[in-house]
């Protein structure tokens, strides 16, 4: 008899559990309604002055793991949930990896936040998957006229705008300049004299170049994108089909592995962005190619290098040979389907255009990240920081290579494939086989540009 | 009758909640794995349609498969041998310790306490190839005459893998071996000496009948868990370069999240699942066999 009472009881337990379980499920089913309710009344009154309280919880993922930026999007989330006390943000982040993974997983999960930054890239995918809302209200708000068309064509699809631009930068060559004055070294305007220089810089202590082509990043696919792109060519065909075995790909493949067998670390096969980019900030790289971010990152690593560095377009092919413009990354916020509360989203990135908030934002990777809006950049508080004085030739050199670029493979405007190309490793992986498995290049190039093809008609 | 029911009634009861949680962690996984893996499922595209048995074709006719199994293979078979080896050794001579045994058993097993990427991070920077310590000890003292690329000379990035394995696990075999060796009546010991055997024969005649069950057992599940093992060889080198270190569950991970081909992805772990499945049924039929032997 007592067995079966306990056994009794244990069922009376769980099913007590149990209605915990949906009575804490009832008032997330009232503010559905609720929030429901507000965007009704919303609706209802579009073009009245009324403004509805805001109320609600938004999740915002972003990348902002360099910098101090972290921090001032903290606080700008803090301010506005002060000005409306109803709302809650969580703010969540994760490096872009990460993210790239996070993203497409929670896609299939229902793991998705509300608002999150983007690579132009993901952006086409995410628009491709149907995962976004449009913004075209958000852009008017903050202003129409102050985004570069091209960079909001980046995130358009059929007029509808998918992304806001947040803040933009180009991939430009860096260079310390002491130990080209010690060696007598002009800045390189050539790929042949970038390798001459690169191959005599290279000593026991410091490499030339690192070449870095680990896989679950996309740095491979940038160096040969800056080769592919200085002479007028695109890793994509016109009509969006991968290009790896055109002689200028070839070309710029071959180009990479001779400088990584004679100027590289040859852990260098396995780098990503983070790995290359501390190379150059201890000091052990004469060359690298990237952003403005890397006078935040020598000024927090070695800040006695930071009067040593500066920047210059990518080296051509032929000197005399045009400007086609190398990579540029026009990083944008998108709205995430799924929310909830697409009102509150939508206020919270446009209070994040607010000149002060914007420019405090700016100014905590000052030259890493510029203004993707017009009206800043001339502005006296953006101009006050001493960064941004001291490395004004440099960010001169990289707002004119933002002008010219695009994000890889957006050459044919934004394309689900162009953002395939860079975020499966099947290019990082071609140079790993050239430069560790001994493929042949034309074979390498050949296997990857089937795999991409393949990868480009599953999403057709 | 009603008694019986009862007792049925309370051990349904109290056996509910665990297979809750089999069935969710377990069953589930594997029947949406087995469905998926029947399907064109991609991890971003929102349609996907049957498709048979399109994914296992195009996985069995692809080399890279063949090389991740292989290397699959040969990682549990390296890494466990190491393990075993160096888990035996180190538990046998920690079993002669009298003084200070609980301080060694504790520093003996402090790698095993640690989290996969603790270890990958600090074996990374140890032998990294440009600010290691290890490479540029060996370069300083003139045992190498250029810096070791532990990760990326093909020659050596598979054994080194292997090692740190080796470092990881070796811990927990010692561990359960001593348990097992405290266990053996000294007696037994005595009796044999004084009928005159020597060391070794009472290690084969004593030690190890007592002690190779648990053995047994450790390498069923050592097997699996090597075999399975994705994070130690993702956070040191993601399967590469050049695919050199990609196992199985890599291979099948650069697939689903990499290539996004969620189908094919889950092919090859139903391919991996029949292929341990294989493998524990003939470690389980010897180790029946020996406590048959035994009994």
């Amino acid at each position: 008899m007592k067995k079966f009472l306990s056994s009794v009881l244990i069922v009376v337990m769980m099913g007590i559990t149990l209605m915990g379980c949906s009575l804490n499920e009832e008032p997330e089913t009232q503010s559905q309604d609720s929030s429901e309710n507000t965007e009704t009344a919303q609706t209802e009154n579009t073009g009245s002055e009324e403004i509805q309280e805001l109320e609600g919880e938004i999740t915002f993922w972003h990348s902002f793991t360099q910098g101090q930026r972290l921090d001032v999007i903290q606080k700008a989330a803090d301010e506005f949930m002060q000005q409306n006390p109803k709302v809650n943000i969580i703010i969540e982040t994760y490096s872009w990896g990460d993210f790239y993974t996070k993203w497409t997983t929670g896609l299939a999960s229902g793991n998705i936040p509300d608002i999150s930054t983007a690579l132009p890239g993901h952006v086409v995918e995410m628009i491709d998957a149907e995962a976004l809302m449009p913004l075209n209200d958000v852009v008017d708000a903050i202003g129409r006229n102050k985004f570069a068309e091209a960079t909001l064509g980046e995130g358009t699809l059929d007029g509808n705008n998918y992304s806001v631009p947040l803040y933009s930068h180009a991939q430009v060559m860096w260079y310390r300049k002491d130990l080209l004055d010690e060696a007598g070294i002009e800045v390189p305007t050539t790929w042949d004299e970038f390798y001459e220089a690169a191959v005599k810089l290279t000593t026991d202590d410091v490499y030339g170049i690192s070449v870095p082509t680990g896989s679950g990043d996309l740095m491979g696919t940038r160096f040969l994108n800056f080769y592919v792109r200085s002479g007028g060519g695109s890793l994509l065909t016109e009509d969006l089909k991968a290009n790896l075995t055109s002689d200028l790909a070839i070309d710029g493949i071959k180009y990479w592995a001779k400088l990584y067998n004679e100027t590289s670390p040859k852990d260098s096969v396995n780098y990503k962005v983070l790995d290359q980019a501390n190379l150059f900030y201890q000091g052990k790289m004469a060359f690298d190619f990237n952003s403005g971010f890397h006078v935040g990152g020598i000024a927090n690593n070695s800040p006695d290098l930071l009067d040593d560095i500066s920047c210059a377009p990518i080296p051509k092919i032929n000197a005399n040979d045009p400007e086609y413009g190398i990579e540029t990354s026009n990083i944008p916020i998108v709205l995430w389907k799924n929310t909830e509360y697409p009102e509150i989203a939508k206020a919270f990135i446009e209070y994040i255009y607010n000149e002060d908030i914007y420019i405090e934002f700016l100014e905590s990777v000052p030259v890493g990240m510029l203004p993707a809006i017009a009206g800043i950049k001339d502005s006296e508080k953006y101009m006050e920081n001493e960064t941004i004085q001291q490395f004004a030739d440099e960010v001169d050199v990289i707002s004119e290579a933002v002008g010219k670029g695009t994000a890889i493979g957006f050459e044919h405007g934004p394309s689900v494939e162009a953002g395939l190309l860079a975020s499966q490793s099947i290019i990082e992986n071609m140079f790993q086989s050239i430069l560790v498995g001994g493929v042949d290049v034309e074979t390498a190039a050949q296997k990857a540009e089937d795999e991409l093809n393949e990868s480009f008609e599953m999403m057709q | 009758m009603f008694v019986k029911k009862e007792r049925n009634l309370t051990r349904w009861i109290f056996v509910l909640p665990a297979l809750l949680v089999v069935g969710m962690l377990l069953i589930y996984p594997v029947f949406s794995s087995i469905y998926y893996s029947l399907t064109s499922k991609h991890l971003i595209k929102q349609s996907y349609s049957f498709i048979g048995f399109k994914n296992y074709i195009y996985v069995l006719q692809d080399s890279a498969f063949y090389v991740a199994l292989l290397n699959s293979i040969k990682w549990t078979v390296l890494s466990l041998t190491g393990q075993i080896l160096i888990g035996f050794s180190a538990a046998l001579a920690l079993h002669r310790v009298v003084k200070f045994k609980g301080i060694y058993r504790t520093l003996l097993i402090i790698p095993w306490a640690f989290p996969s990427i603790v270890i990958a991070l600090s074996w990374k920077w140890i032998l990294n190839g440009v600010y290691g310590y290890v490479p540029n000890l060996l370069f300083d003292l003139g045992l190498t005459t250029e810096r070791l690329q532990f990760f990326s000379d093909a020659n050596l990035v598979f054994m080194t893998l292997v090692f740190i394995n080796v470092w990881f696990g070796a811990p927990m075999i010692m561990v359960n071996i001593l348990s097992a060796l405290q266990t053996i009546p000294k007696d037994q010991y005595e009796a044999a000496k004084i009928d005159g055997a020597k060391r070794w024969q009472s290690f084969v005649h004593i030690t190890l009948p007592h002690i190779k069950i648990v053995v047994g057992l450790l390498v069923v599940l050592r097997t699996i868990w090597v075999f399975n093992n994705f994070d130690i060889i993702y956070l040191l080198t993601g399967g590469g370069p050049a695919n050199l270190t990609t196992t199985l569950p890599i291979y099948a991970y650069n697939m689903g999240w990499g290539t996004k081909f969620l189908g094919r992805s889950s092919a090859v772990t139903i391919l991996l699942l029949l292929f341990l499945l294989v493998v524990t049924g003939v470690y389980f039929t010897v180790i029946r066999k020996w406590e048959k032997e035994e009994s």
